[in-house]
């Protein structure tokens, strides 16, 4: 199998090159010490060896809070006007790759969301090969996402460069005069067995009705949100409309909700379809490991990792896979 | 048109709330075109309760026999009357030693000849009349505040975030002072809407916008006396903004 090979001493040139095409974001460290995507203002500032952010590129894609309709009186309801900057999002590991498939399926499919396209279409992915840790469990780290524009497999003394997309081939033949051809043996696709256990759970439909898990979850669960503000596939959203000074104009905008919280199950008179948290988690692990809708049967869960390590009390849905199958009548 | 008339008032506070209104300095001229500030004594030098009110904006807790007249008042000549900020929503500051004796209290300020003025435990406004909106904080945030005057102007009220400051810590990306470096942060089980002003300099909340909806005060506790510290430590914080934590609640 042939693929492109760029030594290390050329991806200061590679990321000049990227720039030229959009404003460069990929993994840094804030002032404070948390890793993030954002603006890369120097090569030193990537971090190329980075486990996970603690936002997943999503954010460029659906922002935490984002108009979507304004409002007048003369006009009605209108998009807002504004265009997406374009970027390059570089260093976006397979599992993240995965993420924006996901997203892509959701806000892509029947119904495309138009600020999702505008934002998904001035964007250019540059993907990454990453180390797993004690909390990750994707795929395969070396089975290479095909939405990535240009994806680089860290390999010795440098990257091999590869693309699945038709923007990607475009940009490598732009990219020769710093790659070379490297005939390497095509990796062996390797499965985590939590993910491969993952799947099987999906398939099955099982639900672990009778699981002490979950009261054991619900007493401890803070409702604070990380689980799904850092998870790259949890879409939900909550819309509002704020009404201006003027007394005439108006805008509606949606904010990123999560599953835990009382007012995502919460109707018009304080209903609630989901009154406690115990019920909450049922609906998160449905949603989450068996998925509904047009996704049913397709597990939302990417296995980066990141829900295990932001969760302020520990709470980790797989320990319900580490537990025997629904009992067969 | 008739501009709706509205009244701003402090009861027992340090008026901190009042002056996030007069901080909204870019928009105070479209508030003066868009409402009649009837009853403003801090703003205005006419101190009267005339006439009636659209709404009325009560900044304070309730502790003297002047304050619940003047929330009767209030209450009694307006539509709306909004709990503003947290010692009217939540008794605030000045009801943290409510469970102390105010016979000692008063002692240690004034001395053994102290003669009590007739001032109770602080409360909030609730405990004494019907309460139909709140914007809380210390101080209220001004953004919260225009747009509760923008959703009185279009005839409704606004929905503000029922989730606890932890949700705006992490979409800002801040450090979780919590898990990173230990500390008794009380984002999980605080009220949201300041976007996490303080973890954003890496300061941990203070509860200063009173309870979330649903807090799990145990698991907090349990969660924070892990980390190694005392129980008596995490109440005297809590006290802090609001008095009357259910320790044991868990939703």
């Amino acid at each position: 199998m042939v693929r492109h090979f760029l030594a290390d001493n050329s991806l200061g040139q590679l990321l000049d090159w990227l720039s030229r095409f959009g404003a460069l974001h990929g993994p840094i460290r804030t002032a404070e010490g948390v890793e993030v995507f954002g603006p890369v203002q120097a090569e030193d500032d990537l971090l190329l060896t980075c486990r996970r952010t603690l936002i997943p590129p999503k954010k460029y894609l659906l922002p935490p809070r984002q108009v979507i309709l304004n409002y007048t009186a003369a006009d009605g309801y209108t998009l807002p006007d504004e265009t997406a900057p374009q970027v390059i999002l570089f260093g976006v590991h397979p599992c993240d790759l995965q993420g924006i498939a996901y997203l892509d399926r959701v806000f892509l499919g029947d119904r495309p969301d138009r600020l999702y396209r505008r934002h998904r279409d001035a964007i250019t992915l540059v993907g990454l090969s990453c180390e797993p840790d004690e909390f990750c469990f994707c795929t395969s780290h070396e089975n290479i996402p095909r939405n990535a524009d240009l994806f680089l497999q860290h390999v010795e003394h440098g990257f091999l460069v590869s693309t699945g997309t038709s923007k990607g081939e475009g940009m490598i033949a732009g990219l020769e005069p710093l790659l070379s051809d490297l005939n390497i043996a095509p990796q062996p696709l390797s499965e985590n067995r939590m993910m491969t256990r993952l799947r099987e759970v999906a398939k099955n439909g099982e639900t672990f009705p009778d699981s002490p898990l979950w009261e054991h979850f619900a007493t401890r669960c803070l409702s604070c949100g990380a689980c799904s503000v850092c998870c790259p596939t949890c879409y939900c959203f909550d819309v509002l409309e704020n009404g201006a000074l003027d007394g005439t104009t108006a805008e509606r905008f949606r904010e990123w909700d999560n599953c835990l919280f009382r007012a995502h199950g919460e109707v018009a008179g304080g209903t609630n379809f989901r009154p406690d948290r115990r019920e909450r988690f049922h609906y998160r692990y449905l949603h989450k490991y068996l998925g509904f809708g047009a996704l049913a049967g397709e597990p939302a869960c990417v296995g980066c990792g990141r829900c295990r390590v932001v969760c302020p009390v520990g709470i980790d849905l797989t320990e319900l896979f580490t537990e025997g199958g629904d009992a067969r009548p | 048109m008739t501009r709706p008339a509205l009244a701003i008032a402090g009861l027992t506070a340090c008026f901190g709330c009042q002056l996030t209104f007069l901080n909204c300095e870019a928009e105070l001229p479209t508030l003066a075109e868009c409402f009649d500030f009837t009853y403003f004594p801090m703003g205005n030098s006419r101190h009267d309760i005339g006439g009636e009110f659209s709404a009325a904006l009560v900044e304070g807790a309730v502790s003297t026999p002047d304050d619940l007249e003047t929330l009767i008042r209030l209450r009694s000549r307006s539509r709306t009357l909004i709990a503003f900020g947290t010692c009217a929503r939540w008794g605030g500051v000045a009801a943290m030693n409510n469970h102390l004796s105010r016979d000692a209290m008063a002692e240690s300020v004034y001395g053994k000849e102290a003669v009590l003025t007739g001032s109770f435990n602080p409360g909030p406004l609730d405990r004494f009349v019907t309460v139909d909106f709140s914007i809380t904080g210390c101080p209220p945030e001004k953004n919260e505040l225009l747009a509760t005057l923008a959703a009185l102007l279009h005839g409704t009220l606004p929905v503000f975030p029922q989730y606890p400051v932890c949700i705006e810590c992490r979409n800002r990306e801040c450090l979780c002072l919590l898990m990173e470096r230990g500390e008794p942060c009380l984002g999980p089980i605080t009220q949201a809407g300041c976007n996490a002003r303080c973890p954003a300099v890496s300061i941990k909340c203070e509860g200063c916008r009173g309870p979330v909806t649903e807090a799990n005060v145990a698991s907090e506790l349990e969660m924070l006396q892990e980390k190694g510290i005392s129980r008596e430590e995490l109440i005297r914080r809590m006290r802090r903004f609001y008095p009357e934590w259910d320790y044991g609640q868990r939703a």
